[in-house]
This record gives structure tokens, sequence and C-alpha cells, in this order.
């Protein structure tokens, strides 16, 4: 049952939130004045009648507070019903009988030796029992039901008779076959569970929403449907997630975790498609930008991992080596080289000579025992020739490579043929030419190539780009087009 | 050489601390077998740090897509309106006054009551595949259209130049903090060991407002400052040497020197010490190599016109040239100030008519000749360039004092403005956020200062809220305890 004296308001949500701050006096105070008890019954401590007497008094009045703030609380709806009049009562409960005993203990009944005074520990230990299963009960409130004791772990989880622990908790999983993936099943109800039905569930219903089931997201909550079919960006349920963070209808509230842009995206898009509950990915439309999100849904992507979108050099990301030698880098650096670990979480390094203009063909073997590690390489303006290049094609995981304003030309370059991660070359101010960026091309991992001032010709880079034209092959502007570049609307000059 | 001798006497009897007396007891009582009772006194082994180690890096916690940084600030906050947010709904309202909404409760550097709306000055259009809005004030920068991202929702907290740029530059309106330049070579470390990791060029004839602070290093070592080179005539002053002592007396001088300092950092251990031996030695190194990276004369007529550049002009279309020698000489972060961009409408200079007009022809050539300089060199890819002043510029017209001003302008606007970023892992043709379509307010993804800042460190491979330095028992961040990555704005 419920009791309706006031009406919601501000005022009664303003009084209402410190709920679950007051409520904690009450336990505590409680809790010590039960434990002083015990400890002065046993004869463990000296305490003075007085002290539990004025514990009492206190737990009392807290604990009226407490009710109080708890009423207005619960003013503001969305908590089930049968768990939030069991945890009113009790709380109403501690708080008689926390009167009672403190009344009962008073110098009054103690001395008027009525039958009474007895009843004082009974009535104290009762308030006590009551704070525990109140206090659960409003935890249960708060987080859900089964929150406690969610992890238990083995053996303790088959003697009290529980499920093992679900797998799905901590997140979405990964799907191996995207296509035939249901939308609202596979892709919605994951994300919806993760990041909304801790508010929005049976046990508690926030703005009367609930959303861990199909039938009632469709009814929506207090203030009517949550989403409406075919329209993704006009539906509550999208628009609120996308209000600032610090605007009170932003959802989820400020400091819970927040949906990332892709997840919005992939509710939108299925709202957009009208909501259906059985339709797989295959079935509705699939856009370039809903493609990128679902990607991110895949076994290997992990959107829930990770809110940040992985680097686009893949290959780098992939790339595990062992931990490179200390000794081997060293050597490195007093060859004037420059030596950075990439990342903290991998083991790839970074080298330059920027400060070892005369690093050359001679020292190239240095690099060696870093085969596995090295992936990025810099030996611009550097004395490197074609061959020193052979050794370069050594380093197996190199993705990035520096070789401008150096000697290098097409013969050394058909020997990175073998280096299956390259993805950056930079041979600006070199001696190569059409035969050498043929070459180049042939490797398919390449992605950019760097060939201003090198002897490569437009005709040839027209030709290859259209072989490949994943590849980026920048020649820079000449010298007309410079002019031009220069001219144009310009002011400046004529200044 | 008496007062000298004096001065010397004196520092050493002032760092003659108690410190110092206990651990030379530690050392003499403990061969009286007292040593037990002292131990804590006389073990000062503390591992004694070399200049070297305070240049080298801290390791990324991702592997970084921007290398390296120019950025191009434009000191006094260009108009949004003129440039970039194109608003032809506002020109419809040229003229009346300002609705009541946009002025309740809100307080602007100088506009007073009621102003009028003032519609854009530009002549918009769509460029390259990606069809961004550029207007006619950036002929050049439209060429390069296809390499930008816009970020045209950016907001801050400050409304005066001095502490946006502060908030801008080092992610707290008030002084103190390292700037972004000085936790990049922090963090990254310096790679050129003959110049420094963090190089500042001024032009347009002021310094920024906020000064020197907004390239300082707040509490990191002081070797993390920006370094400011000027761009005519010598670039550091005082670096040469003095008549009458060549080269070789004065490494044995600055040798000589850093001796003494070491010394007497083993004995005080205070940071500041390391940061002077190494710049002395630095010093030493930048008389070779400065003058040869600052020298424009080398470079191909074709590149200087390209940027617009005359030899010898402190120019900012030399800065942009400069920026571009020292990024292909792997300085880690070059920071560009631009002055001359607070456009209220008091001046001929001053308004976003023929003033502004005034700066863009200044620097669209220069800028859009960076980044194609940049890009045909292969350097675009993992050099990170941003643009933007220290917040945007009103859709109102400013009338100070109530008055009439004599040209058009705008006033300090601080909810909405444009910045853009290119290369170093941003999206290539791509605008993110929106503002409202009389530009005051940003309405989708709107992205604040700390935000962008997350954002430029994650590019650099650092996670924003992990990358932290510890000063008076707190660490601190770069962006205090806010900031949020613009995950949209990576490629």
């Amino acid at each position: 049952m419920t009791l309706t004296v006031i009406v919601a308001s501000d005022f009664t949500n303003f009084i209402g939130r410190f709920h679950p701050v007051l409520v904690h006096a009450p336990i505590g105070f409680l809790l010590i004045a039960a434990l002083l008890e015990a400890g002065r019954r046993m004869g463990k401590i000296s305490v003075s009648e007085s002290t539990v007497t004025f514990i009492l008094f206190w737990s009392a009045v807290s604990a009226t507070f407490a009710c109080f703030a708890g009423y207005m609380l619960s003013l503001g709806g969305g908590y089930d019903e049968k768990l939030l009049s069991d945890h009113m009562w009790q709380g109403i409960g501690v708080a008689a009988f926390a009167w009672i005993a403190w009344l009962l203990k008073s110098e009054f009944f103690q001395n008027s030796k009525t039958l009474l005074a007895k009843f004082y520990f009974p009535a104290f230990c009762l308030a006590t029992i009551l704070t525990m299963t109140a206090g659960h009960d409003g935890g249960s409130l708060t987080h859900g039901e089964g929150y406690l004791t969610q992890y238990t772990p083995e053996p303790f989880r088959s003697l009290a008779g529980m499920d093992p622990i679900k797998k799905e908790i901590s997140g979405i999983q990964p799907i191996a076959d995207i296509q035939q993936a249901l939308v609202y099943q596979d892709i919605v109800q994951p994300i919806l569970e993760m990041k909304c039905v801790q508010c929005h569930n049976e046990k508690k219903q926030k703005g009367d929403l609930r959303v861990d089931q199909f039938v009632s997201l469709q009814k929506g909550g207090k203030e009517g449907p949550v989403f409406i079919p075919g329209k993704g960006a006009e539906s509550s349920m999208i628009t609120r997630c996308l209000l600032p963070e610090d605007d009170d209808d932003h959802m989820p509230p400020k400091g819970k975790p927040q949906l990332s842009t892709d997840q919005i995206t992939l509710i939108s898009w299925w709202i957009d498609q009208g909501a259906p509950v059985d339709k797989k990915v295959s079935d509705i439309k699939v856009t370039e930008q809903i493609k990128t999100a679902l990607a991110g849904l895949g076994s290997s992507g992990g959107a829930s991992k990770s809110e940040l979108p992985k680097s686009a050099e893949s290959a780098i990301a992939k790339l595990t080596v062992s931990e490179p030698s200390e000794k081997d880098i060293e050597a490195l650096r007093k060859a004037g080289l420059l030596v950075n670990r990439l990342s903290q979480d991998q083991n790839l390094i970074e080298v330059s000579a920027v400060n070892a203009a005369n690093f050359g063909d001679a020292q190239i073997s240095l690099l060696l025992p870093l085969a596995e590690q090295i992936t990025w390489l810099k030996l611009g303006k550097t004395k490197i020739t074609d061959a020193g290049l052979k050794e370069v094609s050594k380093l197996k995981n190199l993705t990035r490579l520096h070789l401008e304003h150096t000697a290098v030309g097409d013969a050394g370059l058909a020997n990175l043929k073998s280096l299956k991660y390259l993805e950056y070359l930079n041979l600006v101010d070199t001696k190569v030419s059409d035969r050498g960026l043929k070459n180049v091309a042939d490797n398919k991992s390449v992605k950019s190539v760097y060939v201003w001032g090198s002897a490569v010709s437009d005709s040839a880079i027209a030709v290859v780009t259209s072989k490949y034209p994943g590849l980026v092959i920048t020649n820079g502007l000449n010298k007309e087009l410079m002019a031009r570049f220069a001219q144009k609307n310009d002011t400046l000059t004529s200044k | 050489m008496e007062k000298l001798l004096k001065e010397l006497q004196h520092a050493n009897l002032e760092s003659q601390t108690r410190r110092h007396f206990l651990q030379s007891c530690g050392f003499g009582l403990g061969a009286l077998g007292l040593g037990s009772l002292l131990g804590s006194c006389g073990n000062s082994n503390a591992e004694t740090d070399t200049a070297a180690k305070l240049a080298s890096s801290k390791i990324p916690q991702f592997a970084p897509k921007a290398k390296r940084v120019i950025y191009i600030h434009m000191a006094g906050a260009p108009s949004q309106l003129e440039l970039f947010d194109y608003k032809p709904e506002l020109l419809k309202y040229h003229g009346k006054d300002c609705p009541a909404e946009f002025l309740e409760g809100k307080k602007f550097a100088f506009i007073q009551g009621v102003p009028k709306m003032l519609g854009p000055q530009g002549k918009f259009n769509q460029y390259g595949n990606s069809g961004a809005w550029i207007s006619d004030y950036m002929p050049h920068l439209q060429s390069v259209a296809d390499e930008i991202t816009f970020i045209k929702s950016m907001h801050t907290d400050q409304f005066n130049h001095a502490p946006a740029q502060l908030l801008m530059h080092t992610g707290s309106a008030r002084l103190g903090r390292p700037s972004l330049g000085a936790w990049s070579v922090y963090g990254l470390g310096s790679e050129n060991q003959n110049l420094p990791g963090f190089i500042v060029l001024a032009s347009g004839g002021q310094q920024p407002d906020a000064g020197k602070s907004v390239y300082g290093s707040g509490f990191l070592p002081s070797v993390y400052q920006g370094v400011q080179c000027r761009t005519g005539g010598d670039p550091v002053l005082y670096v040469s040497d003095p008549t009458g002592m060549n080269r070789s007396m004065r490494k044995q001088t600055i040798d000589a020197i850093n001796d003494i300092n070491r010394k007497t950092y083993e004995d005080v251990q205070d940071p500041e010490i390391l940061t002077r031996i190494s710049q002395y030695e630095m010093a030493f190194r930048m008389q070779m190599s400065v003058p040869e990276v600052m020298d424009v004369s080398k470079e191909p007529q074709f590149i200087l016109d390209m940027y617009g550049v005359k030899p010898g002009e402190g120019t900012f279309a030399m800065n942009c040239l400069l920026a571009r020698k020292l990024v292909e000489n792997d300085v880690r972060f070059v920071q560009l100030f631009d002055w001359g961009w607070d456009a209220h409408g008091t001046s001929s200079t001053s308004n976003v008519e023929g003033g502004l007009r005034e700066k863009c022809q200044e620097s669209d050539r220069p800028v859009a000749a960076l980044l194609q300089d940049l890009k045909m060199r292969g350097l675009l890819e993992e050099t990170l360039v941003i643009w933007g002043g220290e917040f945007g510029r009103t859709p109102m017209q400013e009338n100070r004092n109530g008055l009439v001003m004599p040209y058009m302008g705008r006033d300090h606007h601080l909810e909405a403005f444009t910045m853009w970023m290119a290369g170093g892992g941003v999206k290539k043709g791509y605008s993110h956020g929106e503002t409202d379509e009389l530009g005051y307010y940003g309405v989708k993804d709107k992205v604040h200062v700390h935000d962008l800042q997350a954002t430029i460190l994650h590019l650099m491979g650092f996670d924003h809220e992990k990358f932290t330095y510890p000063f008076q028992g707190r660490n601190f961040r770069l962006t205090d305890t806010m900031g949020k990555v613009v995950s949209q704005v990576i490629a």
C-alpha cells in the first residue's frame, strides 16, 4: 500500500534526494549503539548507560528524518511497489523501535520498575534487525535486486543454489556474422542492457519506463512512446541521448556510462527502419555510416571495449612482438640514433637518424638485432644507398620508411617488396624513377608514397594510380601549378 | 674579481644548510660506529639525472598519429561568421534588433543594451569534394579544403583575450599551467638535438595578450618551455660568439660552467640546474643549427613565391615557411602567433570588412601554401596543423558604449566559433558540429576547449586523463578534470 498525503513537487524531490545521505546516519548510530550495548553486557568494556541512551536518541531522530526524506523520494515514482512498501514499513519500524528503545532506556522507565522496562532489549534488537533488512531492500531499490550477490564466487554460488554468472553482464558480445544478426535482439537490446536497464527495469522503472523487453519499450514511459518507428531523429530515446550532458533531460544521467556515438547511430538506424523485432541486418537498408558502426560490433572490433576508433594504421595495432633488448637499443643510441617506444602496450619501436647525418650503409647492420621491433624508420638526409636498403628489407614489421633526400634509387627499392606491412614511403628528392615506383606499387600494403623531386613522372603516377585505387602517390605541385596557386585572386603580390 | 670571489663565498655559505651538516655527520660519525644510528643522514645516493634524460620521452599510451604539431593561433580571434560558418539566415536579420533571448543573462566584453544583428560580410561557396564552406576572404584555403577538418561548434569559458588564450593553450584561464607545446615535448621528447623541441614565432606587430605564459612550461621543468625565435635579423639574440672569442674557446667556457653546475646539482638536486646545463649546451649547438634552419635564402624561388615570402621580412608568411623548415628538421612543436584579428569595428584596421580582409590576405596564401608544402614533402601525414583564435565573434554588431561604431565589427563571443585541423591523423575534408541558424550557439556536437585539447593529446598518443605531472601534492593534467576526445574528427 502507498500513502498519498503530499504531492510530488520540486521541493519534495529536493528533500527526497537527501534520503540516501540521511539513511546512513541511523544505520551507523544503531550499529554502534548495538556494539556498545553488547560489549557492555558481556563485560568487555565499561560504558555508561547514558552514552547508549544518547546514541539511541540520535538514532531515533535521524531515522525519523530519513523516513520523511525517503517518503518524499518515493513520490517521484518509478520503483517496484511491493519492494518499496516493504522498505518503507521497515524504515518506519526502525524509527519507531528506536524511539521505543530510547524511551524505555530513559531514567523514568528504568526507575519506575515497571514491566515495561524489560522490553527495552527486545525493542533495541528489533530496531537493529530492521535496520539491516530495510537497508538491504533500499540497496535493491537503488542498484536492482541481486546486486549484492551478483558476483558470488564458486563454491558458495552452487551452495546457495544460484545460477552460474551470466557472461554477457560485462558488455556486448562480439557478433560473428553481422549480416545474420537480429537487429533488435543482437544489436539494440544488448546496448540497452548495458547502458539503460539499470534504471528502467521490472523493479525500478524511472519515468515509468521499462526497456528490458521489447513490449514495454514499445509502450514507452510517463511522457509517452520513446520511439516513433521510422523517425529515429525525432524519437525521444535518441534526442535525449544527444542533449548536452549537463541538460536535466539528458540520458543516461550525468555521471553514468554514456552511449557511444556508434551506439546512438545504431539505435537510431533501427528506429528509422521501422523498429523491427525480427529482422536481420541483411533484411534492411545499410548505409555507409552504419557499416562502420556495425564493423565495430564484429568479433575483431569490440565496440564495447573501446569507445575510440582503432588507429587507422591497423597493421601496427595487430603487430605483437617480443620485448626489445636494452643492449641493442643502447648500441643504436651510441651510433647517434634516436630510439623511442611507440606505445605502452606494444614493444614496437621507432628509430630516427635525425641526429646522425653520417649514418650510412656501414652502420645499417646495427638495426638487425631489432628487426622484429622496428616499425618506423627515418633515414632521411642520411648517407644510405641502395646497398643499405637490402638490410632494411629485413626489418619485417616496418610500416613507415623515410628515405627522403638520400641517394637511393630503383635498384634499392626492389628489395622492399618483401615488407608486407609497409604503408608509408617517403622518396622525396631521391633518384627513384618510374620503374622503382612500379616496384613499390606492387606491394599491396603500401598506402602512401611521396615522390616530389624524384625522377618519377606524372604519367607513371597516373598509370599506377588507376591500377591501384587504394594507393595515394603524392607528387606535389610542379612549378607551373605553384605559380598559378600564387596568382589566384591574390592581392598580396600587388600590394 | 674580488667581488666575484666574495659572491662565490657567500653562495657557498648559503648552501651549507643543516642538512649538509647532518650529512657530513653521517660520514664522520659513521666511522666511529654510530653510522647506523644516523643511517638516513648519510645516504644521499639519489640518482644523478642527466640533461639528456630531461629531453627524453615518456612512452605514449597509444601509437601517435601526429608526431609534430604546428599550431597557428590568430590572436584577437578571427570572425567565424565571415570565414567558415555560413549563416544565410543571419543576413535576413541584418540591421534588426538582436532577439532578447540572446541577451538575457549574458555578459559581453563591449556590447551594451540591444545591439543590431550583423549579416555575414563574406561571399560563401562550397569547395572541394567535401563541400566545405569557405568565404571569399580566403581564396587560397579553398584549394586545400579537402585536407581539412573544420570544428564549427567550438566554445570556451572566457571572453577576454588573455584568459581565453591561457585557457586555449594551458587548459586554465589562470597563470601557472604548462602550455600544450610544453606538455607535448615533456611527453614525446625532443627529436633534433640541435634545436629546441618547442619553438615560437610571432608576427603582426605584437605579442599575444597573455604574454609568454601561453607558451610557458608552468610547473614542468623549464627546459620544456617554448623558445621564441625572431623572424628578422638574428633569430636568437646573443647566441652568436662575441667578438674576440672563437668557437672552441666558447666551448671550453661552456664546458667549465656546466662542470660547476653539475657539481652544484649533485649538492642541491634542483632540476632547474639540469635545465640550465642543457640550455647552455643547446645554445652552443644552436649557434650552428639555428642560423642554418632559419635561413630561407637557400629555398628555391618558386617556394618563396608560393608562400609569398620576401627574404629578410619578418612576416606571417615567413613564419609559415619557417614552420615548415622547423618541422622538416623534426622540431616537435611549432607555435605561430599572429596578432591583429580583433575586429571590433573601432578603426579602419579593426573591423570585419576591410581590416579582416587584410589580415586574411596576409595569412591565407601562406597557410594554404604551408599545407601544400607539408603534403608534398610527405610531412602532413605526421604533422598536425591547428588553426584558430581564442574565442569567436558575436552575430551582433558591436555597439561599444551604446554608440554606432564607425565600421562593422563584432564583439568577443564564447558560445560558438570555428577552428580547423589538418594532417596528423584527423579526417580529410570533414566538418564537425553545427551552430544555430544565426550562429549564436552550437546546437550539434559541441566541442569545448578542453575537448579539443584532449583530442590533440590523443592524436599525439596520450590519454589526457593519464598524462599527468605531479605538482604540489596532486597529479595535474592539461585538461584539468574535464575534456572528452572528439573521436569523430579522428581518421
